[in-house]
């Protein structure tokens, strides 16, 4: 076990962190603005954080700290969209029997898709290793 | 400066801050909820969290708008939250690597199928455009699937509850569908729900297994990527 930071330090810490995973936001955000990228800035903010990640080779704690935080309540952050399907009542309300079936349909075959497509290839590559 | 207006924003501040508490109150107590129910996918707290507050609208006859006032603080959150996505994909990359050919097929085949079936199905059965724009990134993690929503002309809140309803029924029907298909490989189970069924899908998956779980945040991480650099492009080329 790591020796434990004092708590003003460990704070200080989060805060920076915190600010890191700002600025890739918004630097993100400024790229696909200046360069008009048709992909949402967050995601150029995330590929920003991976690239320092990987030449760091490490994650620092406190970044670790935060990200764990946040993540774990995502949810909390999702309730003001799922309020604002209020807004769009009568579309859902006209467009409600292709809404539910277009999720059950879709997300049943995606699932197959995806899980069948990896075992698939991963049965052929495992046997091609194994004949090495 | 006339008091009235000093007034004014003074209570519509009182009254976003209000909004925010609620909300962040409904939250603590729906995710006691989640846990009595033992992370049972369809104790969702988001739902669970939001039905109230859009009951407590409509009783009281009280704009959305309003509401966001207090709300747009959490979703501003939600960008930073995003880039913190790269910390655990960095950290469990590196245990999942070595099964890169599988995943990058299953990747491919996966979004495709994702995206392709929803914006066709929907389609078909008459949905409205804006509704088939907003359906066409579902699978993706919501945070970036409202983003990628926005890119193309959808409607971000709707995104985000259909991919919310979409990692509800995924969590729910996966190992019903896997069993179905003969997909035995917890790898494959976890990939295959972090595609599908992004966030929740993932939650679902660790509770199989820590590979499964692992694989299908991974899966749920390429699949915003790869969704939010292709799918706008796509949409521009072929409408």
């Amino acid at each position: 076990m790591a020796r434990k930071r004092p708590l003003a330090l460990r704070i200080l810490l989060w805060a920076l962190a915190f600010l890191a995973l700002v600025a890739c936001n918004e630097v993100g955000g400024y790229i696909c603005d200046r360069f008009g990228l048709p992909v949402p800035g967050t995601v150029i903010g995330l590929l920003i954080m991976l690239a320092v990640l990987a030449v760091l080779r490490r994650v620092p704690e406190g970044l670790n700290e935060v990200a764990v935080y946040l993540l774990s309540h995502l949810n909390l952050f999702y309730v003001p969209a799922g309020v604002g399907v209020l807004g769009y009542v009568a579309l859902v309300a006209r467009d409600f029997w292709p809404i539910v079936i277009t999720l059950f349909v879709s997300t049943f075959l995606a699932t197959i898709a995806g899980g069948l497509a990896f075992q698939f290839v991963a049965r052929a590559t495992d046997k091609r290793e194994a004949d090495k | 400066m006339s008091d009235i207006g000093g007034d004014f924003i003074f209570r519509g501040m009182a009254e976003a801050l209000g909004w925010l508490t609620l909300t962040i109150v409904l939250y603590i107590a729906a995710r006691r909820v989640q846990s009595a129910a033992k992370g049972n996918p369809l104790a969702n707290s988001v739902l669970l969290a939001a039905v109230p507050i859009m009951m407590i609208l409509t009783v009281a006859d009280v704009p959305v708008s309003q509401y966001q006032e207090g709300g747009i603080v959490l979703l501003w959150i939600l960008g930073p939250a995003t880039v913190a996505l790269a910390v655990p994909f960095f950290i469990n990359f590196i245990h999942v690597r070595a099964a890169w050919k599988p995943m990058a097929v299953a990747l491919l085949v996966g979004s495709v199928v994702a995206v392709i079936s929803s914006v066709l199905i929907g389609h078909l059965l008459g949905a409205s455009i804006e509704t088939v724009r907003s359906l066409a990134p579902k699978t993706v993690t919501t945070p970036i699937a409202m983003g990628i929503s926005e890119e193309i002309g959808g409607i971000p809140e709707l995104t985000a509850a259909f991919v919310i309803f979409t990692g509800i029924i995924g969590a729910v029907a996966a190992s019903a569908v896997f069993k179905l298909v003969g997909v035995s490989d917890a790898r494959a189970r976890g990939f295959g729900m972090g595609v599908a069924a992004g966030g929740i899908g993932t939650a679902r998956a660790f509770q199989e297994s820590l590979i499964a779980g692992t694989f299908s945040g991974v899966g749920m991480t390429l699949n915003g990527i790869i969704t939010a650099i292709l799918l706008p492009l796509l949409w521009l080329a072929f409408s």
